[in-house]
């Protein structure tokens, strides 16, 4: 072959894998997610409206907020904080979709790092997308990210210095939403990201915030609600009773004093809300996974974690079943009735009653699509896209 | 097909697609990337543009950062600052051997420690600090061992230590902590491969040397040479200083700045397209070999192999891990090079970190052992290197067998830190 001939061929062959690998990750970022949203919702706002920073940006995000026939407290979920980790942000969405409140007011973020959701994680061969099963097809969604995607911030410094504690953390972690807590106005795209969500919650003067997470098996914190000082009762309440009630353990944990940058510190710290993060299982995320694909995404069926286990490497059980989605959404759920049923006892003057979402057994029993609604019988005005 | 023998097929067919690739003399770089696609195949994704692309951009900041600290490296030397430097040194403390031989240490390291690359070590300053350890009476043989180990022991000290990043990033660990842990063993595994190899020799004389030696050039000065690393650690202080006032700018536009001030500063009138482009053609082969790493990593997790590999590892006798870390690890990088850290690496950081080990301190351990690898076969791209550029024209492996002390204590050093990475914690700072 002669030099010529050569880098032809290898042009060509570049050329292919720009054009296919682009039509992928245009497609992947652009998908539409859909959500119908619930009669409970009463206004879709965006970000934006709290801080003009965010406004134009990949996180300008929608919110969705319901209100209650009664008025009582205000809660906030967060889904989307770390979009690959899919159960919070589908929680989050069958909220959107189906609650109705009787009592106090809710605000339901889907896409909390909207930017993450546009990116898969370079090195981790993530599907771009998957779909959920439902009675009337499939639905889809963006995988996602950890982090912001780099095409909407970038570089990264030699090292984060987070705002306002100084603390040193990893360069890459200043593209983190869970590390960049309580955010700047004039910072980077995450930073002013959660401090619009902040100006959010004093303005809208929440009380609870619920940051709705996924963890690998091999990371001490998971199956539990780690709790700001502010809401420690609560939180104990709650993993006790999801303990005893629900047929699933739910432990309980403070917020570390000096680990600045999570939504469970900085919240409680600068605003009058306090804030909780719910972690349930993922073994998708665990570094001894198997095969990468939207199976193991979905299922959490995977033979290597399981003999990570056997060998008492895992924080958390794993049997040949896995972890399906259909349980992890289903613990969140249940984790956040329980926090607002948990809430009202505790706070009888500013109640927080909510309808129409299913608990962990009725997930795990009718399947999570069960409970995301066509968007081809969406009425007018009542489809958002993510 | 149940996940392990499925995951174990994979493997083989990219073992063996990368074995087949080297008998017919590929490179290293394109080897891994032909075992990535025998891998993506035969794991039944076909030929996945999207795994090649994301794979190919992993590593696509360190890249950046290897380019500009370069360019920035061999405009210092185009301009002749290191000759200037080297002259300097030599004509100062040629009678002062002990002192010579520290700072001949220190020059051998940075070029590699801003980079990552042991190479642009060899490249930069080899060359130089051969003749004047060949002017001060050391064999041929223990000078090419003497570069060749300290090049390795720059491209694993900090700031930018490409084993402990790739690593660090693969288990979601801050690359925080490792300035210390890193710095500390480099130095003294620099100093004392100096001392043990470069100690005993007749100099020759002074004028002899320096007439052997690349001249600097009239106008070149310490301001010169100095003024461009006083911008790169400005930024850096300023950045660590003022955070939150500063502009995030990231390490290449610092590598970028340095470059063009040396390049402003320089007494010799210089082409600064000739020299970026030489840059990234001296580069490619390691920018070829990060990239088809990336895409090796990618597939590899794709397929499960990787899952494979960290399962096997994580789940075998704790003795048996420690014991083997010395062949293993140098081993793992003369095949996979910059691929050991995320296929090696990783899994042994978590089994570290689940047996209650400091995964720091371990793994700037396991970046000392590493770098022996580079001059072992199939890939042995640092070793060869070094013997083309420090002119030694003998049998390579007596070139290896010069290298076996200072080996043997890198191996002693990296070890100890892994075993006692729990008591000497302190050594991170956090």
């Amino acid at each position: 072959m002669t030099p010529m001939i050569r880098k032809l061929v290898f042009g060509f062959a570049g050329l292919a894998l720009l054009v296919f690998s682009g039509i992928s990750f245009y497609q992947s970022r652009r998908l539409k997610e859909p959500v119908v949203v619930s009669d409970g919702v009463t206004q879709v706002v965006r970000l934006s409206k709290y801080f003009s920073g965010v406004e134009g940006t990949a996180n300008d995000c929608n919110m969705y907020i319901l209100e209650g026939k009664e008025p009582g407290a205000t809660f906030c979920i967060l889904g989307g904080t770390h979009p690959e980790e899919p159960a919070g942000r589908l929680a989050a969405w069958i909220f959107a979709e189906n609650a109705v409140l009787q009592k106090g007011r809710l605000i339901v973020v889907l896409s909390a790092n909207r930017s993450a959701t546009t990116v898969t994680r370079v090195g981790g061969a993530y599907p771009p997308e998957f779909s959920i099963p439902t009675s009337w097809g499939e639905q889809g969604f963006r995988m996602g990210d950890r982090w912001s995607n780099p095409l909407d911030q970038w570089p990264d410094p030699e090292v984060y210095i987070h705002y306002p504690s100084g603390q040193y953390l990893a360069y890459v972690d200043v593209r983190n939403l869970n590390r960049c807590w309580p955010g700047r106005p004039n910072g980077t795209l995450t930073e002013r990201t959660t401090y619009a969500f902040m100006e959010m919650i004093r303005k809208e003067k929440v009380d609870i915030v619920i940051d709705l997470h996924e963890a690998e098996l091999q990371y001490p914190v998971i199956s539990t609600i780690v709790s700001h000082e502010k809401a420690q009762d609560l939180a104990a309440i709650v993993s006790m009773t999801l303990t005893d009630m629900e047929g699933f353990k739910m432990g309980m944990e403070f917020s570390p004093k000096n680990l600045h940058g999570l939504s469970h510190r900085e919240i409680g710290d600068f605003s009058d809300a306090a804030g909780l993060l719910f972690e349930a299982p993922e073994p998708f995320l665990d570094a001894t996974r198997g095969k990468t694909n939207t199976e193991q995404l979905l299922t959490g069926k995977d033979d290597f974690v399981v003999r990570a286990g056997q060998h008492g490497l895992l924080f958390e059980k794993i049997d040949a079943n896995g972890w399906p989605i259909d349980k992890r959404v289903g613990r969140h759920t249940s984790a956040v009735l329980q926090t607002m049923v948990s809430w009202t006892e505790m706070h009888p003057d500013k109640p927080m009653v909510c309808d129409s979402i299913p608990r962990y057994a009725d997930v795990v029993a009718r399947g999570l699509g069960q409970y995301l609604r066509n968007p081809a019988l969406a009425k007018p005005g009542r489809i958002w896209y993510e | 097909m149940d996940l392990t023998t499925y995951a174990s097929l994979v493997l083989v067919v990219m073992v063996a697609a990368y074995a087949v690739a080297k008998f017919f003399k590929l490179s290293t770089e394109i080897s891994m990337f032909i075992g990535a696609l025998a891998g993506c195949v035969a794991g039944g994704f076909g030929i996945s543009a999207r795994h090649i692309a994301e794979g190919a951009m992993t590593y696509l900041d360190i890249n950046l950062i290897f380019i500009t600290a370069t360019l920035f490296m061999n405009i210092l030397k185009e301009s002749g600052g290191v000759a200037f430097v080297v002259r300097g040194l030599f004509k100062r403390f040629h009678h002062r051997r002990a002192i010579l031989l520290v700072l001949l240490t220190v020059i051998l390291l940075v070029p590699g420690a801003l980079t990552g690359a042991g190479s642009v070590t060899v490249l930069i300053c080899g060359g130089m600090v051969a003749t004047v350890l060949v002017s001060m009476g050391v064999p041929k043989v223990k000078t090419a061992a003497i570069v060749f180990i300290i090049a390795g022991l720059s491209a694993a000290a900090p700031p930018v230590s490409l084993w402990a990043m790739m690593t660090a990033a693969g288990v979601n660990m801050p690359y925080v902590g490792f300035f210390w842990p890193l710095m500390i063993p480099c130095l003294v595994a620099g100093i004392a491969t100096m001392f043990i190899l470069g100690w005993k020799g007749k100099p020759a004389e002074t004028e002899e040397v320096l007439a052997s030696l690349p001249a600097a050039p009239e106008g070149m000065n310490w301001f010169k040479i100095i003024l461009p690393f006083v911008v790169f650690l400005g930024f850096i202080f300023l950045g660590r200083t003022w955070p939150h006032s500063t502009v995030v700018t990231g390490l290449p536009f610092m590598f970028l700045c340095s470059a063009l001030v040396s390049y402003i500063l320089s007494p010799l009138k210089l082409n600064f397209l000739r020299i970026s482009r030489d840059t990234v053609n001296q580069l490619l082969p390691l920018l070829g070999t990060l990239t088809c790493v990336g895409i090796l990593v990618q597939i590899m997790t794709l397929t499960g192999v990787r899952g494979l590999l960290a399962v096997t590892t994580v789940t075998l006798p704790v003795t048996i891990v420690f014991a083997s870390l010395f062949i293993v690890l140098p081993l793992s990088e003369a095949v996979l090079m910059w691929g050991a850290a995320p296929v090696i690496g990783v899994p042994l950081v978590l089994l570290f970190n689940t047996l209650g080990l400091n995964p720091i301190v371990a793994l700037a351990g396991m970046s000392i052992i590493w770098p022996l690898g580079d001059a072992l076969p199939p890939t042995a791209i640092i070793g060869r290197l070094t013997v083309d550029v420090t002119g030694y024209k003998d049998s390579y492996a007596q070139f290896l067998k010069a290298c076996i002390i200072p080996a043997i204590i890198m191996i002693m050093i990296g070890m100890l830190m892994v075993i006692y990475s729990k008591q000497l914690g302190f050594l991170t700072g956090l």
